[in-house]
């Protein structure tokens, strides 16, 4: 059969022990109960959601019968729908760019060695680790019209009594809303850019000094390019988080005044679990997975063209 | 050049570098403190006009009673939940992760997969897990909050025990293979010291996203299970705020944090980029 | 006893067909080393040897018994890694005792055999150190250790020098030598640097693209390579390979260049070359077989040629000299002072004894 040396082998009986089977099917075993779990508790329900958002289940009705797509049909239909986008668009777009700054910002006050650095840091970031309905709780207290400090802080700057109802007045709800998200997530930026700065090739900036390029030369050449990847990253993440933004927002105005501050995550769940449309909420919940995907497959796909 | 006693330029901007860091520090914890000295004030004190910065004198009445009505069950529930959900999905992750790293099991595809579990958004599919729950009676159970929060950390842990795993020289493992041990135990005796403080850091954070989750709590528990998320919330309320629970409550339920992350400082960046950033 | 027989090994990633057909005995005892340039499969081979790689076609058998279906663990091998392979969490001492804890040995008996392993690698103090507080030697010499104490029926060693700086890497390769010296027992050793694969070898086995393109001793290879790749891979600097066509003159045949230029091969050489007249070849003529003429008569063979140093490089007792022969850049290994500066004009003396004679369309030594 094959050409080789003539050679006296024996060849020993492979050994069938459970022990063996088990080594050799260990990818497989190792790796079952994991995706069981992650099919069950995870892409179960999407499918079943999927199903019911062609039914037509509410409340008062277990009507199964299909129902095609009348319940994405009323979807362009429900200006309430619309309008919770908005407050979450409104929300990211005015949060995520200011996290950034702040979060560059800080980074660049520590980005050179200083003897406590590590103590600063610590301590910065905890805004970050804390439950955000820990947050919410805080700036609520924080906010409060008579007991809270920051009527007086304003009061005191201003030279006379400051009143302002910030989780009550229209004025005011969206500030609110968003310092509180800025306080707990600007440090989660800061983070993530004082590790990219740190990493950028110190010998390019060496060389760029010598060469008397200007601090915004640098910064454009050399420093933005080197932490983008870092950045998209993190928008991406924080970006997703914020379109999902919901327990600040109970914690601190629970949607209102009204349906002010009601955001997509706020309106699905009423949907749910006060109105129990169950196929119009999973009609919602699609389309807000559809819309996080098409965000970040394009964030990626650019990611990717930037490289 | 005369020297001068003047500070250098260098010296002048350390001092403003440090002004600027403990200006930037106090601004950022100011809340947090503000949070705590409540929690040890009298009503008297905190709903007093204009607002006063630090308590006559500190106090525990506020936190003995949660201890007295009971309330503090909802911080051993969340112990109990957080805890036996990250040992489990940390352990049942990280054999998962160490497939998909080694033998490649599933390719590229299975891995992204699990990735994009990560970014389902919890609001889309608490509902249907909802009534799946009534369906199958395990709402208001450990057993249920245990098993969403393991599922909900597993695509993290997976993520990030395959970057550590990776990381970890093939020739170790391959060189303990000759000298004896069997797949089983590489991982046991190679793999596991090697990756230990990946998994711990890991571990930290799988606690703390379980530990901080509201909306799944929420939904998924009524009286017997009730974290302590879910319990803070019940003290909000018009204008009867309990602020002295609500302050105390949060406190207590901050503090395991704050020592876990302070003592995971070194995998903070790598863990909560979700591996992006080694940091 | 341990001899190690491949026949028929194939070998593929996906598509890569990284072993295509090896078949290979090495003795019981014997040093051999896989050499070869990257991606020749020589570390391909030695893992499938190993057992950790499954080849897809053919038999292994070590010490008479065909080990195809065994785990790494059943083998009886212990094998030497690139980068040292140490659990950086262990001890020195726990590194080494590794694969004896793995296999339950007794305490005592543990005991005395790293004890006489460190010994016998000089690293008896280190015992208790970790392998981030070693140096890059030390580390190796605790990897060996590590191997040493199995008491395993053969030894593997995949580029374990190659991490190493010069200096120490010549120290390592006489200690390795010395190694084998003692404990006899059978290695099997990949590098891709020549130097070790003459200097360690009993015998060398030099692949290119998955197969065995010669194996024999390192002098045999060395001295009668049977393709120009041979010639080529072994030897420092690299053969010089002139292309030339055969072509009779009065009292033989010679090499005639592109230029006009010409050499006449030596006498023994016309026997084996009668009738090839006319026909291209490329000239092997190693840096070694030049020498600056003397003035004196020429030994049988050897022939004078004049030439301008074009480029010298003095290593010390060498001076490397890059000169013109047939129209193309060689390099000559000549004496200290034969040659001082660029551009001087010397005559060279050419041993074509020791010349390659190569086919260029099959690239193999016309014998």
């Amino acid at each position: 059969m094959m050409s080789s040396p003539a050679i006296e082998t024996t060849k020993p009986a492979r050994g069938r022990t459970f022990g063996r089977v088990l080594e050799d099917h260990l990818p497989y075993l190792i790796i079952a109960p994991a995706i069981l779990i992650l099919l069950l508790v995870g892409l179960f329900p999407l499918v079943y959601s999927l199903i019911v958002s062609f039914q037509h289940i509410t409340m008062t009705e277990n009507d199964t019968s299909f129902a095609g797509l009348m319940n994405y049909a009323e979807l362009f239909k429900d200006t309430r729908l619309w309008a919770a986008l908005g407050h979450t668009a409104i929300i990211t777009v005015i949060a995520l760019p200011l996290e950034l700054l702040i979060g560059f910002l800080m980074a660049q006050l520590f980005i050179d060695r200083m003897p406590g650095r590590q103590l600063f840091v610590a301590l910065l970031v905890l805004p970050t680790v804390i439950s955000p309905i820990v947050a919410g709780a805080t700036w609520r207290l924080m906010f409060d019209v008579r007991f809270g400090p920051v009527g007086q802080i304003l009061s005191f700057l201003a030279g006379e009594p400051v009143r302002i109802l910030w989780t009550v007045n229209p004025a005011y709800v969206y500030p609110a809303i968003i310092i509180c998200e800025v306080w707990q997530w600007s440090p989660f930026m800061f983070l993530l850019l004082l590790a990219a700065l740190s990493n950028v090739d110190q010998s390019q900036l060496e060389a760029a000094e010598l060469d008397g390029a200007s601090y915004l030369r640098v910064l454009r050449a050399i420093i933005l390019p080197a932490i983008a990847p870092v950045v998209a990253v993190a928008c991406l993440i924080r970006g997703l988080d914020l379109v999902r933004i919901f327990d600040i927002i109970w914690a601190l105005t629970e949607g209102g005044p009204g349906s002010m501050t009601e955001t997509i995550s706020l309106y699905t769940y009423i949907q749910g679990f006060s109105q129990f449309e169950t196929s119009y909420t999973a009609a919602i919940a699609f389309l807000v997975i559809a819309l996080l995907t098409v965000i970040t497959t394009l964030v990626l796909k650019r990611m990717e063209l930037a490289r | 050049m005369t020297p001068t006693l003047l500070p250098s330029r260098k010296t002048r901007i350390l001092a403003l570098r440090y002004v600027g860091a403990i200006a930037l520090t106090l601004l950022f914890l100011f809340p947090v403190y503000w949070l705590f000295m409540i929690s040890f004030k009298t009503p008297d004190e905190i709903y007093h006009v204009p607002p006063l910065w630090v308590p006559g004198q500190i106090q525990f009445s506020n936190y003995y009673v949660l201890f007295k009505d009971g309330d503090v069950v909802a911080i051993a529930n969340s112990l109990i939940v957080a805890g036996t959900s990250s040992i489990v999905a940390i352990i049942l992750g990280t054999l998962c992760a160490y497939s998909l790293a080694r033998f490649g099991t599933g390719g590229e595809n299975l891995a992204m997969w699990i990735i994009s579990q990560r970014m389902i958004p919890p609001i889309a599919v608490v509902f249907p897990i909802f009534l799946i729950y009534v369906y199958f009676g395990m709402v208001d159970s450990f057993f249920g909050l245990i098993l969403l929060y393991t599922a909900f950390n597993l695509p993290y842990v997976i993520w990030m025990m395959r970057g550590y795993i990776v990381d970890v020289p093939m020739e170790l493992e391959e060189s303990a293979l000759v000298d004896g041990l069997n797949r089983w135990q590489v991982i046991w005796k190679v793999v596991f010291p090697m990756v230990r403080p990946g998994l711990m850091a890991t571990s930290v954070f799988t606690f703390v996203f379980a530990w901080n989750d509201f909306l799944f709590a929420l939904v998924l528990t009524r009286t017997e299970v009730i974290t302590f998320p879910v319990q803070l919330t019940h003290y909000f309320g018009g204008q009867s705020n309990f602020w002295g629970k609500i302050a105390a409550m949060s406190v207590l339920g901050t503090l395991p944090i704050f020592v876990a992350v302070t003592v995971m400082q070194r995998y903070l960046v790598r863990g909560i980029s979700l591996g992006a950033v080694k940091g | 006893m341990a001899d190690v027989r491949l026949s028929g090994v194939h070998k593929y990633y996906g598509n890569v067909h990284a072993v295509r057909g090896v078949d290979l005995v090495i003795n019981d005892g014997e040093f051999a080393v896989l050499v070869g340039p990257s991606g020749c499969g020589k570390s391909t081979l030695l893992r499938t040897i190993a057992g950790l790689e499954d080849p897809d076609q053919g038999t292994i058998a070590i010490g008479g018994a065909v080990v195809n279906d065994l785990r790494p663990r059943e083998r009886n091998i212990a094998m030497v890694f690139q980068n040292y392979a140490l659990y950086p969490y262990l001890t020195v001492k726990e590194n080494i005792a590794f694969g004896l804890r793995a296999r339950k040995t007794p305490e005592i008996e543990l005991r005395k055999r790293v004890n006489e392993a460190a010994e016998m690698l000089g690293i008896g103090g280190l015992l208790e150190r970790y392998p981030r507080q070693l140096s890059g030697g030390q580390r190796q010499r605790v990897a060996i250790g590590r191997a040493i104490v199995r008491k395993a029926e053969l030894f593997l060693f995949d580029e374990p020098l190659s991490n190493l700086d010069a200096q120490l890497r010549d120290e390592m390769r006489g200690e390795i030598k010395r190694l084998h010296h003692e404990i006899t027992t059978t290695m099997i050793y990949v590098t891709h640097d020549q130097v070790e694969a003459m200097t360690l070898a009993d015998r060398i086995v030099l692949l290119r693209d998955g197969k065995i393109e010669q194996q024999g001793a390192p002098l045999e290879l060395f001295e009668r390579p049977r393709t120009g790749f041979v010639a080529g891979f072994l030897g420092s600097p690299s053969i010089n390979l002139i292309p030339a066509k055969l072509a009779s003159t009065d009292n033989g045949i010679s090499a005639v260049f592109e230029n006009g230029g010409t050499l006449a091969l030596p006498a023994s050489r016309v026997s084996s070359l009668k009738g090839m007249e006319g026909r291209p070849i490329l000239l092997g003529i190693r840096p070694q077989h030049f020498s600056r003429a003397t003035g004196g008569a020429l030994r049988e063979g050897v022939m004078s040629y004049p030439a301008t140093a074009e480029l010298i490089q003095p290593t010390g007792t060498r001076t490397l000299t890059t000169i013109k022969i047939g129209g193309v850049d060689a390099i000559a290994e000549l004496q200290a002072h034969d040659v001082e500066s660029h551009g001087e004009t010397i005559e060279l003396a050419v041993d074509l004894n020791r010349a390659v004679l190569i086919d260029p369309a099959s690239g193999e030594v016309i014998s």
